[in-house]
């Protein structure tokens, strides 16, 4: 059964490297939107990969392109991936090397807040980056968050 | 190059260069396969889950937004 606190909770707990962008960073941020997946960028080296991988062990992680191929990372794989898109059973998670508009992990880790949760502490890419990258990515619900978004920018401002 | 072996999972030996996940322009057509998989009680608890996901990720931002300077 899905349970995308406890899926994200694993990953804190596992010491992954990641900030949390896409949907839930807009919900976040105040957008009414309803989304399913967890987006994170994170570092793809290959340590931090094994972190992700050490996270999900236990919930069946495939690749969402290929559900009949479970995730079992090598280091030439690590060497040359560019982002994971993974199904566990416990949700679906997309882990992302770098974000259009934004750059790689290193620049959307400079442009990310860090919020508490009862699990311990999270990154979650900022709002005015996270309007770049919606309006770099340009499709239909990203257009639809980025006027929620400017709007709660407005409100804060 | 994937693998197949008999009585072993089938395992990713190399990235291949498209690997990302189906999609139809704007939509995760992933996502709408593994939704319309599910019961309607089960889209259902999935929705649950992720607002509540998405309530908890409201209030810690809520509570940093409180913390003083």
């Amino acid at each position: 059964m899905q349970n995308l606190s406890e899926l994200t909770r694993r990953l804190i707990a596992a010491q992954v490297e990641f900030v949390l962008v896409g949907g839930f960073a807009a919900v976040a941020h105040g957008v009414a939107m309803v989304t399913r997946d967890v987006d994170i960028c994170c570092r793809f080296s290959e340590a931090n990969l094994m972190r992700i991988q050490a996270a999900f062990e236990g919930l069946h992680p495939v690749h969402r392109s290929r559900p009949d191929m479970r995730l079992q990372l090598t280091p030439e794989q690590c060497a040359s991936l560019k982002n994971l898109y993974l199904k566990t059973d416990l949700g679906v998670v997309d882990c992302l090397g770098e974000i259009l508009g934004i750059g790689g992990f290193e620049d959307v880790l400079k442009n990310s807040v860090e919020v508490e949760l009862p699990y311990g502490k999270l990154r979650i890419i900022d709002i005015q980056a996270l309007i770049r990258a919606k309006e770099a990515m340009n499709r239909d619900h990203d257009r639809i968050a980025v006027k929620h978004l400017k709007e709660i920018l407005n409100k804060q401002s | 190059m994937l693998e197949k072996r008999t009585n072993e999972p089938v395992v990713l030996k190399e990235a291949p260069p498209a690997y990302g996940v189906a999609s139809d322009g704007d939509i995760d057509l992933s996502l709408l396969k593994d939704s319309l998989l599910k019961t309607p009680w089960e889209r259902m608890q999935a929705n649950d889950d992720a607002l509540n996901f998405a309530e908890s990720l409201r209030e810690a931002m809520l509570k940093r937004h409180a913390k003083p300077k």
